[in-house]
């Protein structure tokens, strides 16, 4: 009887066996699949490596770029200011030089209207006075003058507003500068992860890499006076408040 | 005598385009990079005003601000805040730390000239 059960179990694992079989020989082809794919995969993987180190290897290259914009418009806009900085100083001398001449109209005038006092008896002496005064007119035109100088001057203070977008356009050029660097140091752990080699022959290029500076990665150029008159209204939270009729009352 | 006025700013234009506004209305001005260079200054050159930036290398212009207010000699000196940075907590952080007025850049030449004649004409 014992026998009988021997063999009966024996037939359970053969059949068992048989199993395994039949699975294995459905497991081959997809074995086989398997490492069909992993082959096409590698080569893919170290293309993926490579183009990822020459992408990481022309960051610092677009990194110095960025940086040699701002530089190059820094220099062009103080470049810029110093012109402007001498056409206000000239017209500031020419501005002053009309108020002497207006002031000393002003006395030839006071003296000139005692000697028409004098000579307004003098019937020949009529064509003469007519004359002389026709020639000297320059009082009229100081008024106008003097709102031409305003006018420039007014202007001149416009265009050194309009050029701090130079400083604004730098400090957005550093904070992307900023997301580059974060984008070549996320790279550049990715690539160790795949191939430790690899990023030992970056360590050397890494060394030229622009700091980034200190900067506002809001900075924002505008002509708007909401920003400020918010911070007015803090401001004046404690002081007393500022008015553009005060402000412009110091330039007039 | 001329007043004299400390900008600190990294930015070398910022610091000449506040130039340009104050020369012009007479004041003397001594550019600075950054906070440390400004408290470097301070004991020397004879400062009525300071004008300084917020974010700067080494010093920042919290801590400088923070710096000449704990300090006995220079801590009623008016200090004007000039800065890109317009946001609530900034303003109320500089007012805390001591700061006598904030501009917000771009600034309005004629704003600056009149924010610094309020403390020293």
């Amino acid at each position: 009887m014992k026998h009988v059960s021997n063999m009966t179990d024996l037939f359970e694992r053969l059949n068992e066996l048989k199993v395994v079989f039949r699975y294995s020989e459905k497991l081959i082809p997809i074995i086989q699949n398997l490492m069909d794919f992993m082959k096409e995969t590698v080569p893919l993987l170290e293309n993926i490596n490579s183009s990822l180190i020459e992408s990481t290897s022309k960051i610092p290259k677009a990194s110095d770029q960025l940086n040699n914009i701002s530089s190059a418009t820094e220099l062009a806009t103080t470049e810029i200011l110093d012109i402007v900085d001498s056409i206000s100083i000239d017209m500031e001398r020419i501005e002053k030089s009309v108020k002497d001449v207006k002031s000393k109209e002003e006395e030839k005038l006071e003296i000139w209207q005692k000697i028409k006092t004098i000579l307004g008896s003098e019937p020949s002496s009529a064509e003469l006075v007519q004359k002389y005064e026709a020639l000297n007119n320059f009082l009229p035109i100081v008024p106008g003058m003097l709102d031409a100088f305003q006018k420039v001057k007014n202007d001149v203070y416009n265009i050194t507003l309009s050029l701090q977008v130079q400083d604004i356009t730098t400090q957005q050029l550093a904070a992307v500068n900023h997301l580059i660097e974060s984008v070549r140091s996320s790279l550049s752990s990715l690539m160790m992860h795949l191939d430790d080699s690899e990023i030992k022959s970056f360590d050397g290029f890494y060394k030229d890499m622009p700091v980034v500076g200190t900067f506002d990665p809001n900075a924002e150029y505008t002509k708007s006076t909401e920003r400020q008159d918010a911070a007015d209204v803090l401001i004046n939270d404690r002081n007393s408040k500022t008015t553009q009729d005060e402000i412009d009352k110091l330039f007039s | 005598m001329k007043k004299v006025i400390l900008v600190a700013d990294d930015s070398p234009s910022i610091r000449k385009f506040v130039a340009f506004a104050l020369t012009m209305k007479g004041f003397d001005i001594v550019p600075v990079c950054d906070g440390m260079e400004a408290l470097e200054k301070l004991p020397r050159e004879n400062i009525n005003l300071v004008i300084t930036d917020l974010n700067m290398p080494n010093l920042d212009g919290f801590e400088l601000i923070k710096a000449i207010r704990s300090n006995v000699e220079f801590k009623d000196i008016p200090i004007i805040i000039l800065s890109s940075l317009a946001g609530n907590e900034e303003i109320q952080r500089g007012i805390e730390y001591g700061a006598n007025s904030y501009l917000v850049k771009p600034f309005d030449p004629k704003r600056i000239a009149y924010e610094v004649s309020k403390y020293l004409d």
